[in-house]
């Protein structure tokens, strides 16, 4: 008494969005295993190099593979928006906790502050997670020695900001921020890829006619790159 | 620093590395009590064993139960109470899953992979969190709801930034107590301050109860525009266009959800129902087997799923005789239905009988008379009855089988139990012509309808007196002998009597074995509760 799934037309990027889906779940069971048998080498083994390579370039594998998902999801209209109350210094920490490992390895020092106590925020914390994430991603890597994030009111809108003291963002990335935003420009790949998918994640937030976006710069509170996004 | 030596935990996921993996997290956090699970069914046997703390559950578990069905299964027969936190691990923020229920949600999403740093990070902040919550929890627990609002008041006079936690408890509260206008204003100023999911749906769905068609569903469209992949929205579109009587647009706004939530067993038998009113025997086959096929492992399986699929599939092939293909398939979601609900009489006839019909429509006509003659048999020999709409069809499908002594009976049998109301009486008249039947319950009713008169004229003893009248000649009439139970026990109040309250009791347990579903159960159970506790 089985029945066929509903219809559905099949088309390539269905397809490649279903062995996404594959891949991201076999990364998963490989990083597990791997987590697995690095438990049991012995303790002055625990932080080799190739560890923090290993565990990094894991985290930065299911991060475009997350992103990719999520785009093909904006493409189709499925991307479900679950905004709830949080609690920013909550949300913050646990965004430093899923890199804890790496951040450890590569003996970079993660900090964060929310601007007043209890600061409570309204959006979806999967969505602006995945963002958050990538960028911690992305400065891990350009980086000196420490990564900081911050969130804080900006009239009405909430802002969160991940600043780094490493030397910043290519200015002729920061002149054509808009065109990467927009996905006008995506030769840089991930990079591109993935501010595009930060700003549809913020402009998903609206409220009052008001909608998210994203900003870059240089400078901030550490001397390097700053990725911002604002969230009405 | 929270202490977790003293929590027990539940670890629930197919794959063996991760169930191992997340123990050793655990166990590094400090955790000594740590169970584990391999599959839904297994989860649920634990809860009923040990009160857990804390339940990690894998979302996707292969074969079997999923995360939220188990989540639903457990709220409902009550395995974990409002302290217990359930965190849902996920691969991805699935789509399948897009809140299958808004009524039992997790308290977290943990996607897959994490480590422990995230891991403890997360359950610190749950475990948290619950503990400021506690007064209002601890109400919830005991029932309380009137504690329920107090415990919130107190906490958001000392902690005000606590308010977006108390909301939805204190608005579960609120509708628990049928405190409606205060609960209108609280959702109302929830939703204007920001469109959360879930006071959207309750007050949309409140005022859909209350018939405010138009408000109800500007509000549902308003959700729409902003949660498109929120299936319960287009429920309540589909339930409001139900109400105007606009079936083909709900059956619409229902393949929607559908469609966005595919997964969930009432929503399909929902859609199937309305397919089936609108005469679209091929959506109405379609969703009834997804409602029986997903029912299988869910809290909210129902035997009317399958009736209705073979129903329906009898009805798709038409005017034309079912193939050698409908007919197995009919036959094989009814043994289903008899392996699934065992030694059930009155859903064995009415499988027969559905399979009886299909037989002679494909002109099998010894086989036919063969199950119609098998299904009558039963039915003489049940003790328990049918809801009268079943009743009337089953009376229906004898007589087009045939069996016209045996639908007599049927009739008979619904004009006493339900006899006093016309609406039933009007369905049984356009079955038969026997004044016996039509007219058999003509003395009793106008007996129940002197008692009633007398008991709101506040003579009790002589109402009484007429209900029990009325009982005497009809004893298997539910409301005669609800009524004589609420005489008696209204006699009783005044002045105790053991002969009377057996009287009571024996007049209830007459009526135990209505249908589920039937009005009237709710009276008749606080009716029994005050009788015993006399």
């Amino acid at each position: 008494m089985s029945d066929a799934p509903e219809e559905q037309s099949l088309d390539f990027s269905t397809v490649i969005a279903s062995t996404v889906h594959d891949m991201k779940n076999s990364l998963g069971l490989l990083m597990q295993s791997y987590g697995q048998l690095v438990e049991r080498l012995p303790a002055n083994e625990h932080d080799s190099t190739e560890r923090g390579v290993i565990e990094y370039e894991f985290l930065r594998l299911n991060g475009m593979l997350v992103q990719m998902l999520g785009l093909y999801k904006l493409g189709v209209n499925q991307l479900p928006l679950r905004p709830s109350y949080l609690e920013l210094e909550e949300f913050l920490e646990d965004q430093l906790a899923r890199h804890h490992d790496i951040l450890r390895s590569r003996h970079i020092e993660g900090t964060y502050e929310v601007d007043e106590f209890g600061l409570m925020g309204f959006f979806d914390a999967e969505l602006v997670g995945s963002v958050v994430g990538n960028v911690i991603n992305n400065a891990i890597r350009y980086t000196r020695s420490a990564i900081h994030l911050r969130a804080a009111m900006d009239g009405d809108q909430l802002v969160i900001t991940i600043s780094d003291d490493g030397s910043g963002y290519p200015p002729a990335m920061l002149e054509n921020q808009s065109d990467y935003i927009l996905g006008i420009n995506m030769s840089t790949g991930s990079t591109g890829l993935g501010l595009y998918f930060g700003q549809r994640i913020a402009e998903l937030h609206q409220r009052n006619g008001n909608s998210g976006h994203i900003a870059l710069s240089n400078g901030g509170a550490l001397g390097g790159g700053e990725f911002r996004i604002w969230l009405p | 620093m929270i202490v977790y030596s003293n929590k027990r935990f539940l670890v629930v996921d197919d794959f063996s590395d991760f169930r191992s993996s997340v123990k050793a997290m655990l166990t590094q956090m400090g955790a000594q009590h740590i169970d584990v699970a391999a599959s839904g069914a297994e989860a649920i046997a634990l809860c009923g064993k040990t009160r857990y703390d804390i339940i990690l559950h894998d979302y996707n578990l292969g074969d079997g139960k999923n995360g939220q069905q188990v989540l639903e299964e457990l709220h409902q027969r009550k395995l974990i109470g409002p302290h217990c936190i359930f965190v849902m691990v996920t691969a991805e923020s699935s789509q399948a899953m897009v809140m299958a229920a808004l009524e039992y949600e997790p308290d977290a999403y943990l996607t897959k992979p994490f480590n422990r740093a995230s891991l403890q990070q997360r359950l610190d902040r749950l475990v948290e969190r619950k503990q400021v919550l506690a007064p209002i929890l601890d109400a919830l627990a005991a029932g309380n709801q009137a504690g329920v609002l107090a415990a919130c008041d107190t906490l958001l006079a000392n902690q005000p930034r606590l308010a977006p936690l108390c909301q939805r408890y204190r608005a579960n509260a609120l509708a628990a107590l049928g405190r409606d206008a205060e609960l209108q204003t609280l959702l109302q100023a929830i939703i204007d301050e920001r469109p959360l999911p879930w006071a959207l749906v309750m007050l949309a769905g409140h005022l859909l109860e209350r018939g405010h068609l138009d408000r109800a569903e500007a509000l549902y469209e308003q959700g729409i525009s902003q949660f498109p992949m929120l299936p319960t929205l287009y429920d309540g579109l589909a339930r409001a266009k139900q109400v105007r009587g606009e079936q083909l647009k709900a059956q619409v706004f229902l393949e929607q959800a559908v469609k966005i939530s595919p997964n969930n067993p009432q929503r399909q038998a929902e859609l199937g129902r309305l397919a089936r009113a609108n005469q679209d025997p091929d959506r109405a086959v379609r969703a009834f087997r997804q409602a029986v096929n997903l029912g299988r492992h869910s809290a909210f399986r129902d035997p009317e799923h399958h009736l209705s699929l073979a129903d329906s599939l009898c009805a798709q092939a038409g005017d034309s005789a079912p193939g050698p293909k409908v007919l197995l398939e009919i036959r094989q979601t009814m043994d289903d239905l008899n392996s699934s609900w065992r030694d059930n009489d009155a859903l064995a006839a009415r499988g027969e009988l559905l399979q009886a019909t299909a037989l002679q429509r494909a002109g099998k006509t010894a086989d036919a008379a063969q199950m119609a003659k098998n299904a009558a048999e039963r039915l003489a020999n049940m003790e328990d009855f049918f809801a009268a709409d079943t009743a009337l069809q089953v009376a229906a499908q004898l007589r087009a089988l045939g069996q016209e002594a045996q639908a007599d009976q049927v009739l008979s049998s619904c004009a006493e139990i339900y006899g006093d109301d016309p609406k039933v009486m009007a369905g049984i008249a356009e079955q038969t012509s026997d004044p016996d039947i039509l007219r058999g319950g003509d003395q009793a009713m106008e007996l129940n309808r002197q008692g009633m008169q007398l008991y709101q004229g506040k003579q009790f003893p002589q109402a009484l007196e007429a209900f029990r009248n009325a009982l005497a000649l009809q004893p298997r009439n539910i409301s005669y002998a609800l009524n004589t139970a609420q005489s008696l026990l209204r006699l009783l109040l005044s002045a105790p009597d053991p002969a009377l309250r057996e009287e009571c009791l024996d007049c209830l347990q007459r009526v135990r074995n209505m249908p589920p579903g039937d009005p009237r159960f709710e009276r008749y159970n606080k009716l029994r509760e005050k009788a015993e506790s006399l």
